[in-house]
């Protein structure tokens, strides 16, 4: 089981545009991953109403957990994602 | 969230148990129509100019037979929530396929800072409960669906 703690940097959060995109590249993997904000319990980050129930806001900590033999590039094709800002988001 | 705030958001006013129509633009007009019944819309095409550019971003479908459209605008004045449900569905370009059935719209004063996140993180949390989608799907009164959605989320 692989973890990483990842800061949110997309102005409007884990949520429209950037969740949509995180969502989509946790289904690329075959590893499980779950999602968690601090002090919570961890949810399935393939679940898009999952995700937005975190109400992760820019700036918030998530934590991921990973498990599975590709755990390790679905954690940093994650990060990749978080720390993207949302307007290179528009440029796809 | 408070009870008080709450039943200021959702009031059964803003609750339709009316089909919807089956496409998800008028869906979303059909939402917003009672939204502005109730008193709650002052710009009417503000408001769903918003709401459109928000689905043209990505769908609100968020999955589990769940549409969430939403939009932070002027054309409110108040934080508002509509819901509705669908018996067969809309396509909401959700990720699991599964067209919406129940369709909650969330309308926020584009000054109502991070209102619109918390209502829907705190909807989304209560809709993650089977319990809670099959009581919504069976509420026979606006009342009813009020009060699954109070305990569900207080």
């Amino acid at each position: 089981m692989s973890e990483r703690t990842v800061t949110i940097v997309p102005e409007d959060g884990l949520h429209a545009r950037p969740a949509s995109v995180f969502v989509e590249t946790v289904n690329e993997f075959e590893a499980t991953v779950e999602i968690a904000v601090d002090g919570e319990d961890p949810v399935a980050a393939n679940s898009m109403l999952a995700v937005t129930s975190l109400g992760a806001g820019h700036g918030d900590t998530v934590r991921l957990i990973a498990e599975g033999d590709d755990a390790e590039a679905a954690l940093d094709a994650l990060e990749d994602v978080l720390t993207t800002p949302e307007s290179e988001f528009d440029d796809e | 969230m408070d009870q008080q705030t709450l039943d200021r958001i959702l009031s059964t006013e803003l609750v339709s148990l009316e089909e919807p129509p089956d496409e998800k633009r008028a869906a979303i007009e059909h939402l917003l129509d009672i939204a502005v019944d109730a008193g709650r819309v002052t710009d009417r095409e503000a408001t769903l100019d918003a709401l459109l550019e928000r689905e043209g971003e990505t769908s609100t479908g968020v999955g589990k037979g769940i549409g969430i459209p939403h939009a932070k605008t002027d054309g409110v004045a108040e934080p508002t929530v509509v819901f509705s449900r669908s018996s067969e569905g809309i396509d909401f370009d959700a990720p699991d396929g599964k067209p919406a059935t129940l369709l909650f719209m969330i309308l926020v004063p584009a000054s109502g800072s991070d209102d619109h996140l918390s209502i829907l993180s705190s909807l989304s949390r209560a809709l993650m409960d089977d319990d809670v989608r099959d009581r919504l799907h069976a509420a026979e009164s606006p009342e009813a669906v009020t009060d699954t959605l109070m305990k569900a989320i207080a």
